[in-house]
């Protein structure tokens, strides 16, 4: 990558608008659509109130889930459809904040989260830097993704956002304006904040308080199935997690469990955790579908890396039974200052030769 | 003294003055023409200071523990080969080697069979050398099917063969401490060797039977250290322990131990290893099995930089936690790394024609040891390229020749100078 595109590239992106009209023409050519693309749809020469100039972006996004996901996305890219597959990225080292404006349709439109870097693959991003959820005001809000002290001398994924179906059951339209790279003397890096207490896992299936993905998934992935917005039962709210492990060993490994968490499918790879020093436990509901069936862990930390959690705590085995329990993992004298497993469970056939069917809500540090 | 690091000549000359040190080396050669050996045992206990902070001392010193797991099986053999009978001696080459890295320390898992054959390896590393001896203990963990905990009987077999070793070994002048068991904590839990009473299967929670048999197997590894004491009042008595995993229990029934022994492979950290135990089980603690092995099974080739990486970021997290460093948890006492030389045989221990090959196949998974973890479903780890110390089948002395590997280099300087205020370093 020659350093002169680059610093030509750079002052393209910090037009305002300029990232935004690239995105526009990547779009349309469906780079970067990801999860239930089916559900997006992008018209980027709305004139109807921008947040300046004479045009914003309009994403409409239906949650229907048309490619089976429960989530969707886009990515502006560089080059189009560029998935870590092919060099193309910019030097954007210089810069220190990326800016943008957002609006709801309504308001109350969640956006799970916004992204810079991050796409992975043999030309991966050198930087992977999210902000979210954030749910949506009416009216224009600026938004700052800091990327202060971040590598960015390798970004192919400029800019990217992501919503769940659970997040905005009856989907929802949201309008982007003037995204972009800019240099800020005043901005200092982003200290890892102290997260307060009581801080969720999971809630409720549409809850914005909910942190961590249930990306991890171990062993044999192909006997689970995963539902977060399970109806039956739950604890409380609307909701609760429904799992089914049917112990037929799809990949031979005759176990299997998922980790939650931050951000999505980091195995240590990234840094990615929460600081949750000020939690002393973590407690969550379960029960199983009869009763008696066996968890052989439950452990909130644990993922051991490049970035490996500050500590793990567990308990286990568990015998579940067939009505809502609270359990409770003890957290104290643990360094709880840099998790990015927020939560796991794991199981097994040989206790559980039928396979097994349990619950979970409430799953939160306290 | 038999051997002193040069700062602790420093120190010495600080303390005593020329004057005492040339008094000292006369009453040396005095001994020498009476007779009398200089090697006299030194007890060996544990200091603590306040804030719960632990020094090793020896001879009333305080001793930071260099060590290294040592197990020279030659190419084509297995770990049932006897190197302590093996006329080639090599404990006598890698001695002078350890010596010259500034390793103090060797841990053997297990003495061999032939007793006056162990006492020759044990005095000639220490006479020669000055590296000092942990003898350790399998207590039953491979006996056939499972080890029976829970039997009187299996008790009191393993406990008879454990006193017999301390009675055989205690009067070493090189003896540094006894270890009991390695990772046996985890049959415990039923991950490996899993064993059980009828009492424990009765009881339906599982939780329950993984505390009735930590119960059990922390009272009875109690009940060995109270009797090596009895007869060997002179070393440390430490419990072997996979991780933390089960210290928990310990504490409750196991307070005749005086240090935790903990295999941990964390990568290129212990994590939160050090105040956990202080939480956990206040003891002192060896990390008496860590390391990096050198091959990347991702690329598929030797890789000494990431062994050197993985195994200098250790030591210095070790350093950090040693009593005299204010900002650390200052229970760590040291620490043996795993290992001196690569052993051939331990891909696959069943197959004779594998002993001779140096296979590069991993043999299990660690996320920690991130740099090759993208190889094959994700097996990383290379059981038998964990050696300081390559192995080839050219012979040198009648021994596999040796080749130092970057670790041994690496951390020769960083025992000479410990820097264990690492940020600005490069990150591999």
């Amino acid at each position: 990558m020659k350093k002169l595109l680059v610093v030509l590239a750079v002052l393209a992106l910090a037009v305002p608008g300029a990232l935004a009209q690239q995105a526009t023409q990547q779009a349309a050519t469906s780079t970067g659509w990801m999860g239930d693309y089916g559900d997006i749809k992008l018209n980027d020469q709305v004139a109807q109130k921008p947040q300046s100039g004479t045009t914003c972006m309009q994403f409409s996004y239906t949650a229907k889930k048309a490619q089976g996901q429960g989530w969707a996305g886009v990515y502006w890219q560089n080059p189009a459809n560029n998935w870590g597959t092919k060099k193309g990225g910019f030097d954007l080292t210089g810069m220190n904040k990326v800016t943008f404006w957002a609006r709801g349709e309504k308001g109350g439109e969640a956006i799970q989260k916004f992204m810079v870097g991050g796409i992975t693959g043999t030309y991966a991003d050198t930087a992977n830097i999210e902000i979210g959820p954030i749910e949506l005001t009416s009216t224009w809000k600026e938004y700052t993704i800091n990327i202060t002290g971040k590598d960015l001398s390798y970004i192919s994924g400029g800019f990217g956002w992501v919503t769940t179906a659970d997040l905005n059951p009856d989907g929802c339209t949201f309008y982007l304006d003037n995204i972009k790279y800019e240099l800020d003397p005043t901005m200092k890096p982003e200290t890892r904040k102290v997260e307060s207490m009581p801080f969720s896992v999971y809630s409720d299936r549409s809850s914005l308080k909910n942190h961590y993905i249930p990306s991890g998934w171990m062993g044999d992935y192909g006997d689970i199935k995963y539902d977060q917005a399970s109806k039956e039962n739950p604890y409380l709210g609307d909701s609760c997690i429904k799992i089914i492990y049917n112990g037929k060993a799809a990949q031979g490994a005759r176990w299997a469990g998922i980790y939650w968490q931050n951000p999505a499918n980091n195995w240590g790879t990234q840094d990615g955790g929460f600081n949750l020093s000020k939690a002393t436990k973590f407690t969550f509901w379960a029960r199983g579908q009869k009763g008696g069936e066996r968890i052989e862990e439950f452990k909130v930390g644990g993922i051991m890396g490049e970035y490996s959690d500050s500590d793990s705590a567990t308990i286990g085995p568990v015998i579940l039974n067939k009505t809502w329990t609270q359990y409770t993992i003890d957290l104290k004298g643990k360094d709880m200052s840099y998790i990015s497993g927020g939560f796991c469970w794991a199981t097994n056939i040989d206790n559980n030769p039928e396979g097994a069917t349990f619950y979970l809500d409430e799953m939160r540090y306290e | 003294m038999v051997r002193s690091t040069k700062c602790e000549v420093r120190s010495a000359m600080r303390r005593a003055g020329r004057g005492i040190l040339l008094a000292a080396c006369g009453l040396f050669f005095m001994a020498l023409l009476c007779g009398v050996s200089p090697l006299t045992k030194q007890k060996v206990f544990i200091k603590t200071l306040p804030g719960s902070r632990y020094q090793l001392m020896v001879g009333g010193r305080p001793y930071i523990v260099k060590g290294v797991c040592y197990n020279p099986v030659p190419i084509g053999k297995n770990h049932e080969y006897d190197w302590w009978s093996d006329p080639a001696k090599p404990w006598l080459v890698d001695g002078k080697l350890m010596k010259e890295m500034g390793i103090n320390t060797v841990r053997f898992y297990q003495p061999g069979q032939n007793a006056e054959a162990v006492k020759k390896v044990i005095r000639d590393l220490y006479e020669r050398f000055g590296i000092r001896t942990i003898l350790g203990n399998w207590l039953g963990f491979w006996e056939y099917p499972c080890p029976f905990y829970a039997d009187k009987s299996f008790q009191e077999k393993i406990k008879k063969e454990v006193l017999e070793m301390v009675g055989l070994y205690k009067d070493e002048p090189g003896l540094l401490m006894w270890i009991l068991g390695n990772e046996n904590n985890y049959s415990c839990l039923g991950l490996i060797n899993k064993w059980s009473s009828e009492e424990i299967d009765k009881e339906p929670d599982p939780q329950r039977q993984k505390a009735m048999r930590a119960n059990i197997y922390y009272s009875y590894v109690n009940e060995i250290a109270r009797e090596i004491k009895k007869i060997d009042p002179h070393h440390p008595v430490a419990l072997g322990n996979g991780e933390l995993i089960g210290l928990e229990f310990a504490k409750e029934v196991s307070s005749d131990i005086d240090l935790i022994a903990c295999i941990i492979y964390r990568g290129k950290t212990f994590g939160n290893l050090f105040n956990s135990l202080k939480f956990t089980f206040d003891k002192p603690v060896l990390i008496s099995e860590f390391g990096a092995d050198a091959y990347d099974a991702y690329l598929k080739k030797e890789d000494q930089n990431m062994q050197a990486f993985f195994l200098e970021s250790q030591w210095r997290m070790i350093y950090q936690n040693l009593a005299d460093y204010p900002q650390g948890a200052g229970n760590c006492i040291g620490g043996t790394m795993f290992e001196w030389t690569d052993e051939w045989w331990k891909h696959n221990e069943y197959d004779p024609a594998g002993w001779a090959l140096h296979s590069e196949d991993a043999g299990w998974s660690n996320s920690s040891y991130y740099i090759d973890i993208r190889a094959p479903k994700n097996m990383n780890m290379n059981e038998e390229w964990f050696g300081l110390v390559a192995l080839s089948k050219e012979s040198e002395d009648g021994l596999n020749k040796r080749t130092l590997r970057k670790a041994y280099y690496v951390l020769r300087e960083f025992w000479k100078k410990p820097v264990l205020n690492n940020k600005k370093k490069k990150k591999r």
